[in-house]
């Protein structure tokens, strides 16, 4: 599958009685795919995952200062013999490019990336859809994120594949995309489209 | 001032089971020197992810040293990797910056900073426990079985002299075999060589 057959198979947005996905069902979802690192930089929309991943005994988070450095700390992860993840958000996706084009994408790693899709909610509600040849107009319209805009163009053009994760319902993706990373040897994204929550599943006693 | 020979020929002699991860101009001579299947060339990789790429081997592999054989462009790129390192925990790299102060692949232009910044400084100030700078071939010679042996993270700045080394491709042209293949092939050999040790 394609990014752009990957794309078109996204969810629908999320309407907004939509509960916010729970952080706690991504984390027992990585630990059941033996996933055994997180490498990223902290965000707003993933700052539940993380804080349940600081707790927890089998996956161990790498914090990095930038996110170009995580690309290249989980290829080297894997080529040592692990099995990580990254967890970043599209502003720090835009600014790692070369990271990924470079490591994961050179070395053919397969790799599972979450993406906070910082904005989305905001071209949902002005009814905006990711389109390929954005006018500079829209791109500096104040009440969109231009970070959003360029997400999934982006991934389209760099050859990821993608699927959006907008609510408990797209859990199993987690493993999908996982298993699409594994067998096309090639990082794969699932982009958060709202941030995730800490929720009522309580993380495992080390 | 030392050359690159006389950096790299030490470290092979002292070099057991260590993996090294080597970059700009330090990829072909060491591949003259060594043909391990441990050795890795970040070349045809991305830009200034050298040492990183080396910190995720190292934590994937706390048991065995990772030697990172960087260069002070490359370093320079990625500077928040010395506290990336640092707050990693990783007791088990060794990381070198190849203080050249130039862009010698693509033609000896000058490095930002050259001969101003103190690199050793720098991993210090990020944390860094232990931090050596040589720019003397014996004195280096002498000291290499100390930076190797112990607990790190440790950081190694070497004052070379400026070199020539020209593009590195991957392919069969290339003298070292670790650049007859490809990166993911490479990649993939080094995974499963690494799996099978622990297993």
């Amino acid at each position: 599958m394609n990014a752009r057959e990957s794309a078109d198979q996204a969810s629908e947005s999320p309407s907004v009685s939509t509960p916010v996905p729970q952080a706690a069902l991504v984390v027992e979802a990585l630990e059941r795919l033996g996933v055994t690192h997180v490498v990223g930089l902290p965000d707003n929309g993933h700052a539940a995952l993380y804080m349940l991943l600081e707790t927890n005994p089998s996956i161990e988070v790498v914090s990095v200062t930038r996110e170009g450095e995580a690309w290249a700390i989980a290829s080297g992860l894997w080529v040592g013999g692990k099995n990580p993840a990254l967890a970043i958000q599209n502003c720090g996706l835009l600014e790692s490019g070369d990271g990924l084009r470079g490591t994961a994408m050179r070395m053919r790693v397969p790799l599972l990336c979450f993406i906070s899709y910082r904005g989305f909610e905001k071209m949902v509600a002005y009814e905006v859809e990711p389109d390929f040849d954005w006018h500079p107009d829209t791109l500096t319209r104040e009440e969109l994120d231009s970070a959003a805009l360029l997400l999934e163009p982006t991934l389209r053009a760099w050859g990821v594949p993608f699927y959006r994760y907008n609510s408990d319902d797209d859990a199993g993706r987690v493993a999908e995309a996982w298993e699409q990373a594994e067998r096309e040897e090639r990082p794969v994204a699932l982009l958060m489209t709202r941030g995730l929550r800490a929720g009522e599943v309580a993380p495992k006693p080390r | 001032m030392m050359t690159t020979t006389e950096i790299l020929e030490p470290l092979a002699r002292m070099r057991d089971d260590e993996i090294v991860v080597t970059s700009m101009s330090t990829v072909r001579p060491w591949g003259r020197l060594s043909d391990h299947d441990l050795d890795f060339a970040s070349a045809d990789s991305a830009m200034g992810h050298t040492a990183d790429l080396a910190l995720g081997l190292a934590l994937a592999q706390p048991g065995r040293r990772v030697v990172c054989l960087n260069g002070d462009g490359s370093m320079m790129m990625t500077l928040g990797t010395l506290a990336t390192i640092v707050e990693s925990g990783s007791k088990n790299i060794i990381l070198f910056v190849i203080d050249n102060g130039t862009y010698e692949i693509t033609g000896s232009q000058k490095v930002p900073g050259a001969g101003v910044v103190q690199w050793a400084d720098l991993a210090a100030a990020a944390g860094f426990p232990r931090t050596y700078v040589f720019e003397d071939a014996a004195e280096y010679a002498a000291k290499i079985e100390e930076v190797l042996e112990g607990e790190g993270p440790v950081f190694v700045q070497v004052r070379v002299e400026r070199g020539s080394a020209r593009p590195i491709s991957r392919s069969q042209i290339e003298e070292s075999r670790y650049l007859k293949t490809s990166l993911a092939s490479w990649s993939r050999c080094m995974r499963s060589t690494l799996m099978e040790e622990e297993s």
